[in-house]
């Protein structure tokens, strides 16, 4: 058995109705690997990283994370699993009514047995823990206000916390910027990145802008209509290569191609003119 | 990078020793008043002995009970059957009555529609005074002006029921879409046009929804008005009782409950062919609103067809209500005369031979049975509730189970229930509060599973994805969003049940509705006036709370 590999999925499979979402995925990831999925909408990004999670259960082929199968798992063992991987969402899916504090300290509930309801049920170790996570996001002085009273970016950034409070070894990110303006999905992209480092997480994150991916990933796995089109390390990687592998790879109606040009261009755009943006601000 | 960070009070060192932090005074004012008023109700459900000892107790009252009443009988199948025709008329030409008078104070209450701000306030007003009122109140006072017969308990059911139809009557009037109304007054139609052309199609279905509904709660609470001499099965009942004739009472009672679910039954059918796929809510009044169009040239879809059957139904059932109940007409012009003497009687209010204490006393028992009834029909219906909503319910089937289990419950008359337990057990306020509780489960547990589905699922989601469980998903994520909804459901049911605990006293449930009884038939009426200010401040002000809670807790 493969234990090394952090997430290891082989023949992955997953039909909808008579939908194929996932169409025979195989990919390794190593521990510590900071890998983005790309892809058009509907290519399967947000399938795959569900069956990570064990959020969906397969059609066919195996899931293995961190050395387990995913199909043996139920019940307490599988909530177990989940605990070491940390979701981040593109809706942020923060619970609004409650404050930044109650939301990360939610993460820390697999480590806990039975519900909670309101701060005070959490053990102090925990609402430190939180504190400090929080502060760790730059978010401490806003750890009382309540969810729905901060910005997109800040919720992403509450987000990742409570993701962070389940002490996770992989991080799964689902577009967690498309929500957000370019200026804070810089913010929240950099912070990942830097937790990452410092836990030496491994984190698959899907992502729209090909240009923000060169930067910060190590590696990109390209996705189309379920199935790896691309894969490579970054590694002087220009975008054009990446366009030119992707065009090769599938053969696809013209149209999607210029649809996916346009996207990269608009993202790149975006991502020139925040740049040039908080250039101007410091 | 410059982001603004609010300054706390509480300040960095003092987050950092994890402890909590003081919450802003109002909600902490709210939170205090929500958890005083659970203690006084379990308080009040504690102090009122229900336990299962009791009921077990009372099991055996019930078997020496059944055992002397011997079998259930009933009345003569013909007189059974002319009773059962005249509360049936009454019942409609009531609903009916109040459903038309809805319109116009409907169209005054409503912010979008009203001629005005006083005009706006008059109509709140007669929506709040005439929902507060208790129709037996109504009742008492129109058997003095008219002659014994149908009409006192039209007009009490018809000006009780207005309360409710207009209010949400008001409430859809409010939630139109502007665009048509405004297209009939862009090309010149009048105030008239615009209400029937552009208004009233939309908001059809609901209204028809309410009446409907309405017509059922008038049902179920016709055998109280027979209490205070208004003709018909609930007259013949409480005559039977009164008699101690129980074999007989319960046979009506029993009657009366069949046909309570009958209609119903009856009801939602009529709502679900009138209204498609029996939603209630959500609907453009199109298909209606091509019957309420005059074009000669239309071509006889079955939309039409069955909309004019239905159309003239209506009216047929109206008008068969209006002739079984036998309406003295002369009354209506006779009356005018007499009623300023009539109403001479009752002012000004004074507590007769009682004092202030005794009443508040009275009082003080009816909300603690409805404070009791409220926190055990809670208990249940958020279990029920929640499982039978799409999102927490481990499997469909169960969703399935409780949903119907809801409807059951939901079939089942209260009041009636009530009357049955109290005259059964001889328990007194306990049976009260069981068949109230029973009642509210129905209704409450309902209104939670419909609120927690609507919740937002992305929480839950992803809460599960940390590797919580479903009970710590359920208290973390699901129930935080819909708490708010549940604490205003539940406002709503302790508003019924004040007004149904009122009702319960008029058939031996105890509390201020007792006394009410006894004033009304000792003519004590100054007394009547006092007993239905405080039941009317006393439902105002728990309103009034409601409002409150609801605006601090957004
Ligand atoms: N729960 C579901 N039920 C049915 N079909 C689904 C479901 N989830 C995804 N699909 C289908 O599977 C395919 C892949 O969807 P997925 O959401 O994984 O794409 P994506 O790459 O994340 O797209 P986007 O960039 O728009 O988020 C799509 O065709 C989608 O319609
Ligand atoms: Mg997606």
């Amino acid at each position: 058995m493969n234990t090394q590999y952090a997430v290891k999925t082989s023949n992955l499979t997953k039909i909808y109705g008579d939908k194929k979402a996932l169409a025979g995925v195989d990919l390794e990831v190593m521990p510590g690997e900071m890998v983005v999925l790309l892809g058009l909408s509907g290519s399967g990004k947000s399938t795959f990283l569900r069956h990570i999670d064990a959020l969906e259960r397969p059609t066919g082929g195996e899931v293995q994370v961190l050395g387990t199968d995913l199909s043996k798992l139920s019940g307490r063992g599988l909530r177990q699993l989940r605990s070491k991987v940390g979701f981040v969402f593109q809706q942020f899916e923060l619970v609004p009514s409650l404050t930044a504090l109650e939301n990360v300290l939610t993460g820390a509930l697999s480590t806990l047995r039975g519900p909670r309801l309101g701060l005070a049920m959490y053990p102090r170790r925990l609402r430190l823990k939180a504190l400090e996570t929080l502060e760790r996001v730059g978010l401490l002085e806003w750890a009382y206000e309540r969810a729905d009273t901060l910005s997109g970016g800040q919720q992403q950034r509450v987000a990742i916390a409570r993701a962070l409070m389940q002490e996770p070894e992989i991080l799964l990110a689902d577009e967690p910027v498309a929500s957000l303006d370019p200026e804070s999905s810089i913010v929240v992209m950099d912070l990942m990145k830097e937790i990452a480092a410092e836990r030496n997480l491994t984190v698959l994150c899907s992502l729209h802008q090909v240009d923000l991916a060169l930067s910060w990933a190590d590696r990109i796995v390209g996705l189309r209509h379920g199935s790896v089109v691309l894969d490579t390390p970054t590694a002087g990687l220009s975008r054009e290569s990446v366009m030119e592998i992707y065009g090769q790879l599938a053969p696809v109606p013209e149209a999607a191609i210029s649809d996916l040009e346009n996207e990269l261009k608009k993202a790149a755009d975006a991502r020139n003119q925040s740049l040039a943006a908080s250039g101007a601000a410091s | 990078m410059s982001m603004a960070t609010p300054l706390k009070t509480a300040g960095k060192l003092d987050l950092r020793s994890g402890s909590l932090p003081k919450p802003a005074p109002e909600r902490t004012a709210v939170a205090l008043t929500l958890l005083t008023i659970f203690a006084v109700s379990l308080i009040s459900l504690w102090q009122s002995g229900i336990s299962i000892t009791s009921m077990i107790g009372s099991a055996d009252n019930a078997q020496r009970f059944l055992a002397r009443v011997g079998t259930v009988s009933f009345p003569p199948a013909a007189e059974l059957i002319e009773l059962t025709l005249f509360t049936l008329g009454l019942v409609l030409t009531g609903t009916l009555l109040a459903a038309a008078l809805s319109v116009p104070v409907a169209y005054i209450a409503a912010a979008n529609t009203t001629p005005g701000g006083a005009w706006q306030a008059l109509g709140r007003f007669m929506t709040v005074i005439t929902r507060a009122i208790p129709d037996v109140v109504f009742a008492m006072v129109f058997i003095l002006v008219f002659s014994i017969g149908a009409l006192p308990g039209i007009l009490a059911i018809g000006l009780h029921s207005i309360g409710m139809i207009s209010k949400l009557f008001a409430d859809a009037i409010e939630q139109i879409d502007e665009g048509p109304r405004l297209a009939i007054r862009a090309s010149g139609g009048t105030k008239a046009q615009e209400f029937f052309g552009g208004i009233l199609p939309q908001v059809l279905p609901s209204w028809i929804a309410t009446v409907l509904h309405r017509n059922d709660i008038n049902l179920r609470g016709s055998v109280i008005l027979g209490y205070v001499g208004v003709m018909g099965l609930g007259l013949e009942m409480s005559y039977a009782f009164k008699s101690l004739n129980y074999s007989l009472g319960v046979g009506i009672a029993i009657v009366m409950f069949v046909l309570c679910v009958a209609m119903e039954l009856i009801s939602g059918a009529v709502r679900k062919v009138l209204l498609g796929q029996g939603t209630s809510k959500a609907r453009t009044g199109k298909k209606t609103a091509i019957a309420m169009t005059v074009n000669s040239k239309r071509p006889w879809t079955a939309d039409r067809v069955r909309n004019l059957v239905w159309g003239w139904g209506a009216v047929a059932i109206a008008l068969g209500g209006v002739w079984v109940s036998n309406i003295n007409w002369s009354d209506l012009v006779t009356v005018w005369p007499k009623l300023p003497a009539i109403m001479a009687q009752f002012f000004p209010p004074n507590f007769g031979s009682y004092d202030f204490a005794t009443m508040a006393m009275a009082m003080g028992k009816t909300l603690s049975i409805a404070l009791a009834a409220m926190v055990l029909a809670l208990g249940v219906s958020i279990i029920i509730g929640s499982f039978a909503a799409r999102n927490v319910a481990p499997t469909p089937g169960i969703r399935t189970g409780s949903r119907f289990g809801l409807v059951i419950i939901r079939g089942v008359p209260e009041v009636i229930l009530a009357i049955l337990l109290i005259v059964v057990t001889g328990l007194g306020s306990q049976a009260g509060i069981i068949a109230l509780a029973f009642g509210g489960i129905g209704l409450l547990g309902k209104l939670i599973a419909d609120s927690v589905e609507e919740v937002n699922p992305g929480p839950q989601k992803a809460l599960i994805a940390t590797g919580a469980s479903r009970l710590q998903t359920y208290f973390s994520a699901t129930l935080p969003q819909s708490a708010r909804a549940m604490v205003g459901h539940t406002f709503y049911l302790l508003d019924t049940n004040i007004r149904a605990a009122t009702i319960l006293g008029i058939v031996g449930g105890g509390g201020i509705g007792y006394y009410l009884l006894n004033a009304g038939q000792g003519s004590n009426y100054p007394l009547v006036t006092s007993i239905v200010i405080m039941i009317l401040l006393t439902v105002l002000a728990v309103e009034g709370l409601a409002m409150w809670v609801r605006k601090v807790l957004r």
